[in-house]
Formats: structure tokens, C-alpha cells, sequence
């Protein structure tokens, strides 16, 4: 600095050429100069600015365009070729040598006859909505209450009752019984998921507001009568966004994996229903049988990648979604 | 602290009979009470009428409701003398139709209806099936009186019946036209099963359930007792008949013989385990005894379990069940710490790699490719679990897997943990104190950190008991995992109820020793009302 300062007086020039006056602009004055910050932009940034996210994410949108609009696009009907006994348990190469080369036998057939390319794909919507049906209703039903559970302290009472006791069902007996009762049918599947599983997270949610809801600024807000709606909507909504995300993320792979294993144990939707665990747990007995492996492990595999990325690409955006990372 | 675990204990058991009440509710009155007929041959055997009133007698022994048929009343009412055998005889005939009923019939047909009706029942009068001119098979008219048992006295009783403690009067009050001889207890120093001469003290019974009450052995625990019993039900199609703790507790595998002596003095190599002795109504002394038991034994207390080799279905869940315990905190304690040290490093990303793939990945398909893997590396006979063979390699594959998803459960959370603390004032002061980061970690982070992890201790103790379902089902392990569900398959509700009260009863247990050790690991936590 001192350099300069020297420097800039033997330039020669005086004070005048050097600053130009400006007049006191009031308004100009009022402005705060930090950047605007837009919380979503912020999240999105953060997000993006990892370059993995962007490959999960073209994953992502691959497994949802495979498994939502390829069945659109093409016909599949399992049992089409059942009466041609040649067309089961198709090796891949074996399967391409009789069709010809097309992408529907890349992955051989199954006891049926059938591709196991389509079936996959076919029983990955099934096992995708239902996962993310049953989340969203768990989550909505799980934050609102929860958020209830944590403010009062009536309902406190009440509920801490209710969990403990809800907790020690067998919840695949309460889903079976479900099932038994109704049609193994996706919305039975729906209601038996969701009809104490929102509880679990309505408890984690309660912790979450309980934390929070007795710190200053929400002292202050109160002192300030602000409204406890909008104390809830505007003070701890926001905090609770990051976890929401979090947690929604890790929730539609865990009703994934729960509809596998309860196809495996026989409990999980009617046949009819050709979701990746009925493809699992039918194709149980060809894990090993030599040459009929794939007809196993495609199924598998493709419910460990759609985990996998809803998994990551969730947990990252959960990430992004808390404020304190988007210094 | 002792009120406060005693209300902890009070409480847990009050939502145990809630969640009984609960799921009775939804076995007994929700589900249709023909599925328990599934996979009943005997069912499938009988038709007509005949197969009405075994519904009947079967759903009066699962306690679904009360069922007394008009024989039953009959010969109840010759018992107290209210009419003479004759009577008896000639009255207990139906007709084929209501109509047909002789006079004497139509009379106490009469009596029974009013009788039963007015206590509540519902009196089902069926007329004879026809095949042409004779009966059709099963055929015979039936008239009989039921009454739903309401799930509260359901409830009641359960609770009343699981806690048995064995007494004297017990074949007087279960079986009255027994003849059992004197009743009492005998107390001998030298225990009739080793010949007596050997000297092993032992309390018998005569009139009891169980023959012995107490007595040694040369197997751990040494002192055993058949005194207090507990009694979660009876199965009804998992084991035929068979009581749920015996199906959980008793060995199971190959029969291992041993010279046995029995009270009429035949000696035999047999697997038979005379302490086990129970009493069977008229096995011995009744008048169609087989002499499979009259050779044997002197009284009717025949009914004894066998000795085999392998463990019992809960031996074998929890022996898999606590090493995979043990070993996971062994394991993901200095993962978990290892992780938090080197943040942001190759190590933690490696660590967040496995639990990513752990809590993403369907259980079942990790096990599977874990069992793929661990075939091809230890031989593809180990991945057949078997009771025949002691061999631990036949335990590493279960064990393995079953630790897989608890040591990344417990390396995400002590991870956060140990990070969370990590910017806590105190690890700031201790670090501008210089004391150094091993130090920092291992003597405050990490005891502060583990904390919420010793809450789960006993939990995941206590719940190697129940077994891993699908573990256990991969590796053909002969656990309890699969008994609820084997159970639910076959609507066996006498277990799906023993079972529930068996994991609520555990995860009570576990969730009150969980609050108490962690105050005890952390002076700060107390349960008290003053110090909250």
C-alpha cells in the first residue's frame, strides 16, 4: 500500500485528477450490496458443483426412463411364448441366436419364456411407485403429525404411549394379516406399508422439532407474536427440509427392499403382480442351476442399482439441502 | 432409580397385554377362523356334518370359542345324578330330523335349547345328511351350543395360564377320573434314574405334571427344575399340539443313545431323557395302554422328551446371533472411530461406499451374493448350514452375514457421532491445551460419542434370541427366526401369539437395561424426577 501511495504521487498528478467527487445518494444508501441469496439456487449450486451427483443423476433419469417409459413403448406379455418349451431358460447367447438381435433377449428368458430384459424392467415400475407411493405418504403423514407430536405436550403424552406399544407389533404379522384380509393388491401393499409406518418417522420428527423448538430465535419470534403456524412453517420448516430429504431418500429404498423380502417370504403381492421381489423369489432356484444364473441375479442387481442411486443421489441432495454447506 | 424401573417395568408389561390384546384381535376376530383349517388333513378328511362339529372341537381348543355338544350335557347330567344311564342312553339319540326325535329325545332336546340359550349360546340343531337311503359319511344329525370367547377373557386367561407353577393337585384338577394313587412329594438323595445308588439328590412328584420337579445332572447348568413353567400357548400346525417354548427350547438333530434305565427295570439304549417325564392320562395304567409304554414305566408318567445332538432352535439363533453381535462391535467400533479420524479421506469414503451399499441394497440380495462369494471361497458345502456336523466354517457364512448390516449401522452412527462432538467447546480446549489428537479422540470424543451406542447393547443381545429370518432361511439354519413366519404361513395362531409376547417381552426388556446401563456409563443421564 505504501508503494502505491508513493508511486501515484510521483506520477505527478494532483488530487483532482486522481478522485472525482460524488454527490450523498440516499437511496443508493439504503441498498445492502451482498449478493442476493435464493435458498433453492444455493442448493442447486452446492449440488451441482459435485460432478458425481451429475452421473447418478443421468443414472437416475436412465432407470426412471427404462422403468416408466420403455414399457410404454414396448409390448410385453410373460406368458406369450409358455406353449414353446425351446424358449425357456434361455442363455442370452442362445436367446439371441433364435429371435435374431434385439434388445428384448440381450438378458436370455425365463421359465416362462419370457425376456427377462422386459421383466425387469416391467417389475421395476411396479416396485418403484409403490416404494415412492407408500414414501410420500409415510413422509406427509409422518412430518405433519410429527411436527404436532413435538409441539404439544398433550399429544406428547399420548403418543409416546402409542409408539411404545405400536413399536413391539410384529410388523410383518400386522402386514400379513393385512394382506390375508384383503387381495394381495398394490393398494393393499400401499395400505399395509403405510398404515403404522408413518409412526417411525412422525417419532424421528418429533425429536427433531423438540430440538429446536425451544431456541431463541423461536423465543424471540414468539415474544415478537408471531403465530405458532407460522413459527412452524417459517422457523423450523425450513431447518427440517435437509432431514425431510434425507430421510424420503433412504425411505424409498427401504420399501424396495421390504417388498423383496416380503415376496420372498410369500407375503408380498399376488403373482399377477410381476414386482422385482416376485421376480426374486420366483427365480430363487435358478440362482443355481448352471446357465440360468442371470435370470436370478438381473432382478437383484437391478433392485441394488435403483437403491443404490435413489440412495446417493437423496443422501447428496440432502446434503446440498443444509444451509450450512452452501458457504 | 428403583421406582423409576419398576414404573419402566409396569409400563412395559401393560403395552405387552395391549399389543396381545392387539394382535388377538387381529387373529381371532379380523381373520376368517376357517383359514386355520389350511393345512389340516383331518379336515380334508371328514365332510357333512361330521366336519362342522370338528371345526367345532378344534376351534373350542385353539380358544376360539366355548362348545359343549347335547352328549356332553347329557352325560354331565348322569354325573351329578340327575338321571340314571338309561335315561342317558335312550335320550342321547337324535333322530334325523328335529321331528323324528323319539319323546324322550324331543324333551331333553328341549332343556339343552332352553338351558344354553339362556346363557348365551347359540344352540345348532343338524339334521341328518342323506345318501339315498343311508347316511351319508359324517352324516349323523348333530345338535350342539357355542359361544365366542370375547377377546378380554381370551386375554385374561393367556395371562392367567402363562405362569405355571407345578402342584400336586394338577392331574386332580385336569384329568378328575384319573387314578393316580396317593398324591405328595418325595424328596430322595439317591435319583431313581441313575439307579439309585449314585448319589444325586432329587425332588419327585405324584400328582404333579411333571414327574421331577428338581434335579441334578451331569450337563450345564447342573441343577435343573421343572417347577415353574412358563407357557406361551400351544401350536396348533407349526408342532402338532406342541407347547411354543418347547418348540423353541427343545434339541433338535440326531438321537444320541445312552444306557437307560427304566422303572420297570429294562435297561435299553435309548434317547429317551427320564427327567422329562410328564404325565399322559392313561397311557400306562388305562385299559388300551400300548406296551411301548407298559414295559417301560410303572406310572403314567410316560411322556418324556428325547436327548439329540444339536442345539435347540434358539441355541442355534442365539449362539450365530451373539458372535455376529460380538464381532460387529468389535468391528465397526474402530471402523467407526477410524472413519470420523479421517474424515473426508480414502478411508472414510471407502466406509461411506460399504454403508451406502448396505442401506441401499435389498437385504436379500447382499446375502445372496455374499453367499455366492462365500462359496466359491470356503467350498459350497458350508454354505448348507447342518446339525449333524460340528464344524465351524459351517458357522461363518451366517455369522458373517448377519454381521454385515449391524457393523455399518454402527459405523454410520458413531461416525456422526464422534463428528458432531468434534466441534463441541470442550474438544477446543483440550486441543488449545495441547494435548494431542489420539488423545483428544480416544479419551474424550469417543466416550463421549458412545454414549447413545451402549443404549443399544442389550438390544442387540437380547435380540440375537429371535433369530434372523432370512439369514437363517438362506443358509438353512434350524433357527427361531422363521417361527413367526413359518407360523403366519400356516395360521398357526397359538404360536403367532406365544412368539409376539416372546419379542415384545425382549424388546421391553432390552429398551429398559438400554436407559440403565447408559446412565450408569454416563453420570450425567439420570432418571429421576429431581435431577430432571
Amino acid at each position: 500500500m505504501e508503494e502505491k501511495f508513493h508511486s501515484a504521487k510521483e506520477s505527478g498528478l494532483s488530487d483532482a485528477e486522481l478522485f472525482t467527487h460524488i454527490e450523498n445518494d440516499k437511496l443508493a444508501s439504503e441498498k445492502i450490496t451482498a449478493p442476493r441469496y435464493s435458498y433453492w439456487h444455493s442448493v442447486f449450486r452446492t449440488f451441482f458443483k459435485n460432478k458425481f451427483n451429475i452421473v447418478i443423476l443421468l443414472l437416475l433419469a436412465a432407470v426412471i426412463l427404462m422403468a416408466f417409459v420403455y414399457p410404454m413403448v414396448s409390448s410385453y406379455d410373460p406368458y406369450a411364448n409358455l406353449m414353446d418349451s425351446t424358449s425357456k431358460h434361455l442363455t442370452p447367447a442362445a436367446a439371441l441366436q433364435k429371435y435374431g438381435f434385439s434388445i428384448h433377449w440381450i438378458l436370455g428368458s425365463g421359465d416362462a419364456g419370457q425376456s427377462t430384459f422386459d421383466a425387469i424392467w416391467y417389475g421395476a415400475r411396479i416396485s418403484i411407485a409403490l416404494a415412492v407411493v407408500c414414501a410420500v405418504i409415510n413422509m406427509t403423514i409422518g412430518v405433519v403429525l410429527g411436527a404436532v407430536w413435538g409441539f404439544s405436550k398433550r399429544v406428547d403424552q399420548f403418543m409416546t404411549v402409542v409408539y411404545n406399544i405400536v413399536g413391539n407389533i410384529p410388523y410383518t404379522l400386522l402386514i400379513s394379516v393385512l394382506v390375508m384380509l384383503f387381495s394381495p393388491s398394490f393398494w393393499t401393499m400401499v395400505f399395509a406399508l403405510t398404515v403404522i409406518g408413518w409412526i417411525g418417522i412422525a417419532y424421528f420428527f418429533r425429536t427433531q422439532v423438540i430440538i429446536i423448538r425451544d431456541r431463541e430465535y423461536n423465543l424471540a419470534s414468539k415474544c415478537l407474536g408471531t403465530s405458532t403456524f407460522r413459527i412452524a412453517m417459517r422457523n423450523i420448516l425450513p431447518f427440517m427440509i435437509s432431514l425431510i430429504v434425507t430421510l424420503a431418500a433412504a425411505e424409498v429404498p427401504s420399501y424396495i427392499s421390504y417388498e423383496v423380502f416380503l415376496s420372498y417370504i410369500g407375503m408380498g403381492m399376488s403373482s399377477e403382480y410381476s414386482s422385482l421381489g416376485n421376480l426374486i423369489s420366483a427365480a430363487e432356484s435358478a440362482m443355481v442351476t448352471p446357465g440360468w444364473e442371470i435370470e436370478f441375479w438381473a432382478p437383484v442387481a437391478i433392485s441394488a442399482v435403483i437403491s443404490v442411486v435413489l440412495y446417493v443421489a437423496g443422501q447428496n441432495l440432502g446434503d446440498a439441502a443444509d444451509p450450512r454447506t452452501h458457504m | 432409580m428403583a421406582k423409576y424401573i419398576l414404573k419402566r417395568v409396569l409400563f412395559g408389561i401393560f403395552s405387552i397385554v395391549v399389543v396381545v390384546g392387539i394382535v388377538m384381535i387381529m387373529i381371532y376376530s379380523i381373520l376368517d377362523r376357517n383359514l386355520i383349517f389350511a393345512q389340516d388333513t383331518n379336515y380334508s378328511k371328514t365332510s357333512n356334518n361330521r366336519r362342522t362339529t370338528y371345526s367345532m372341537e378344534q376351534w373350542e381348543k385353539y380358544g376360539y370359542l366355548d362348545y359343549v355338544t347335547y352328549s356332553d350335557y347329557l352325560t354331565a347330567l348322569r354325573n351329578d345324578g340327575e338321571i340314571d344311564e338309561d335315561t342317558r342312553a335312550t335320550a342321547v339319540k337324535l333322530g334325523y330330523t328335529a321331528e323324528s326325535d323319539s319323546d324322550l329325545t324331543a324333551q331333553y332336546t328341549a332343556l339343552f335349547t332352553e338351558y344354553y340359550e339362556s346363557q348365551g349360546y347359540t344352540v345348532v340343531r343338524l339334521d341328518a345328511v342323506m345318501a339315498g337311503k343311508r347316511l351319508a359319511d359324517g352324516g349323523t344329525a348333530a345338535l350342539y351350543a357355542y359361544k365366542d370367547i370375547p377377546v378380554t377373557t381370551r386375554l385374561l386367561e393367556y395371562f392367567l395360564n402363562m405362569f405355571h407353577v407345578d402342584n400336586i393337585h394338577y392331574v386332580e384338577e385336569n384329568y378328575p377320573d384319573a387314578d393316580i394313587g396317593e398324591i405328595g412329594l418325595t424328596f430322595t438323595l439317591y435319583d431313581p434314574v441313575y439307579g439309585g445308588e449314585k448319589f444325586s439328590p432329587a425332588i419327585m412328584g405324584n400328582g404333579t405334571e411333571y414327574k421331577y420337579l428338581l434335579y441334578f445332572t451331569d450337563s450345564f447348568p447342573y441343577i435343573h427344575q421343572n417347577l415353574f413353567t412358563i407357557n406361551l400357548g400351544l401350536s396348533y400346525t407349526v408342532n402338532r399340539g406342541e407347547e411354543i417354548t418347547i418348540t423353541m427350547t427343545k434339541s433338535q438333530g440326531s438321537y444320541v443313545y445312552s444306557t437307560v434305565l427304566y422303572p420297570t427295570g429294562l435297561v435299553e439304549e435309548s434317547a429317551n431323557d427320564l427327567h422329562s417325564a410328564r404325565y399322559s392320562y392313561q397311557s400306562v395304567t388305562g385299559e388300551s395302554s400300548l406296551a411301548l409304554y407298559t414295559d417301560r414305566f410303572t406310572d403314567d408318567y410316560s411322556n418324556v422328551q428325547t436327548v439329540k445332538s444339536g442345539l435347540s432352535r434358539m441355541g442355534y439363533s442365539f449362539i450365530i446371533g451373539i458372535i455376529a453381535t460380538i464381532l460387529a462391535y468389535a468391528l465397526g467400533l474402530p471402523l467407526g472411530v477410524l472413519m470420523a479420524r479421517r474424515k473426508e479421506k480414502f478411508a472414510d469414503k471407502l466406509g461411506t461406499f460399504y454403508i451406502v451399499f448396505i442401506s441401499a441394497v435389498p437385504s436379500l440380495a447382499y446375502i445372496f451374493m455374499f453367499k455366492s462369494i462365500g462359496g466359491s471361497i470356503l467350498g459350497r458345502t458350508y454354505t448348507t448350514f447342518t446339525t449333524e456336523v460340528i464344524d465351524w466354517r459351517y458357522y461363518v457364512l451366517p455369522v458373517v452375514s448377519l454381521m454385515l448390516p449391524s457393523v455399518a449401522s454402527l459405523m454410520k452412527w458413531l461416525r456422526r457421532y464422534m463428528i458432531d462432538q468434534m466441534n463441541s467447546d470442550y474438544v477446543k480446549f483440550a486441543r488449545s491445551g495441547g494435548l494431542s489428537e489420539s488423545e483428544i479422540f480416544s479419551k474424550h470424543i469417543l466416550k463421549n460419542a458412545v454414549i447413545p451406542i451402549v443404549h443399544g447393547i442389550p438390544g442387540s443381545i437380547l435380540g440375537a434370541m429371535t433369530g434372523a429370518f432370512i439369514t437363517e432361511r438362506i443358509y438353512t439354519v434350524p433357527g427361531v427366526g422363521g417361527l413367526l413366519i413359518t407360523a403366519i404361513q400356516k395360521y398357526d395362531n397359538g404360536v403367532i401369539v406365544g412368539v409376539t409376547v416372546f419379542y415384545a417381552a425382549l424388546s421391553v426388556v432390552s429398551i429398559i437395561m438400554g436407559d440403565v446401563l447408559m446412565s450408569m456409563v454416563d453420570p450425567r443421564i439420570s432418571f429421576t424426577e429431581k435431577a430432571r
